[in-house]
């Protein structure tokens, strides 16, 4: 198989509490000088994203196309899916800041198919997504499916 | 603490012939952003990926990790700038990820550098969630 390579740059200016960064997708191009700063990672948001916002959106485009994959295999491809990520990071004790669960929660509009099917194809999804077979050495992978 | 950042993907039709849409951030840093397999897996044609998303997570990441370093060992960071480029093998996953910064430190060796940053390297939250990635690589070095 081909290896495919994508690369992203950040800058980061100052120190940790007050300095900020700025992040650019040099591959796509697709995004480019989106700023991050701690107090956004940690706290409100503030119209700025974290590397955990990121990692939500990475995991979201994966398991929705391994999902959009096993359905096409069991001969229902999908008319929709939607997925919602939510990655946690919390501070464990020992250990300092860890990204310790990502919840999906997927509602598929897919014809043919009943919940018990589309339930198998979610967890046959989660397991065959590279993005969950990574995090899952560090954190928990929860996966809710559900028929519109 | 605990943080939550929350992402919404949808995705129309098989993997080969549909086309998906990473919605708006819920932060409002960034609008909605189309995704493809073909796109994923060939030229990128303005379109991002989950694998530049994970590069764009963990060069934000390790920057933020070393100017914390930097600052506790008493040498502030003026400038960082890092790359990250992951490798993807469909098939067989995630294969590797190659960091490279490049720092203005004032007051600072390359060596000393060199050892902050491949502490950012193993300590940054999303190196450790990536610590199952097989080939992780660091070049580091003061501007």
């Amino acid at each position: 198989m081909p290896r495919i390579v994508r690369e992203a740059n950040a800058t980061w200016q100052g120190n940790t509490a007050r300095g900020s960064g700025m992040l650019s997708a040099a591959s796509s191009t697709a995004f480019a000088d989106l700023a991050f700063t701690l107090a956004s990672r940690i706290s409100i948001p503030e119209e700025k994203t974290s590397p955990e916002e990121l990692l939500a959106a990475a995991h979201g485009g994966c398991f929705t196309m391994s999902l959009a994959t096993e359905l096409s295999k069991a001969g229902t491809p999908p008319t929709s899916l939607e997925t919602r990520i939510t990655v946690t990071m919390d501070e464990v004790e020992g250990k300092g800041h860890q990204i310790v669960h990502s919840q999906i929660e997927v509602r598929g509009e897919v014809p043919d198919c009943d919940e018990a099917a589309f339930a198998q194809a979610a967890e046959a999804a989660d397991a065959g997504c590279p993005f969950s077979a990574l995090i899952r050495g560090i954190a928990t992978v929860g996966v809710s499916a559900s028929l519109v | 603490m605990a943080t939550d950042r929350t992402m919404t993907t949808t995705w129309h039709g098989s993997l080969l012939e549909g086309a998906g849409t990473i919605a708006a951030a819920e932060s409002g840093a960034f609008g909605a952003l189309d995704v493809t397999w073909a796109s994923r897996a060939e030229e990128p044609n303005g379109k991002t990926s989950p694998e530049e998303l994970i590069a764009a997570a963990h060069s934000a990441c390790f920057s933020m990790a070393l100017s914390h370093g930097l600052a506790q060992a008493g040498t502030p960071a003026d400038r960082l700038d890092t790359s990250a480029t992951v490798t993807f093998v469909p098939g067989e996953g995630i294969t590797k990820v190659q960091l490279t910064v490049r720092g203005t430190v004032p007051g600072i060796d390359a060596e000393t550098f060199a050892a902050a940053a491949e502490e950012a390297k193993v300590g940054c939250p999303v190196s450790k969630a990536l610590a199952s990635v097989p080939e992780i690589t660091l070049d580091a070095s003061l501007v």
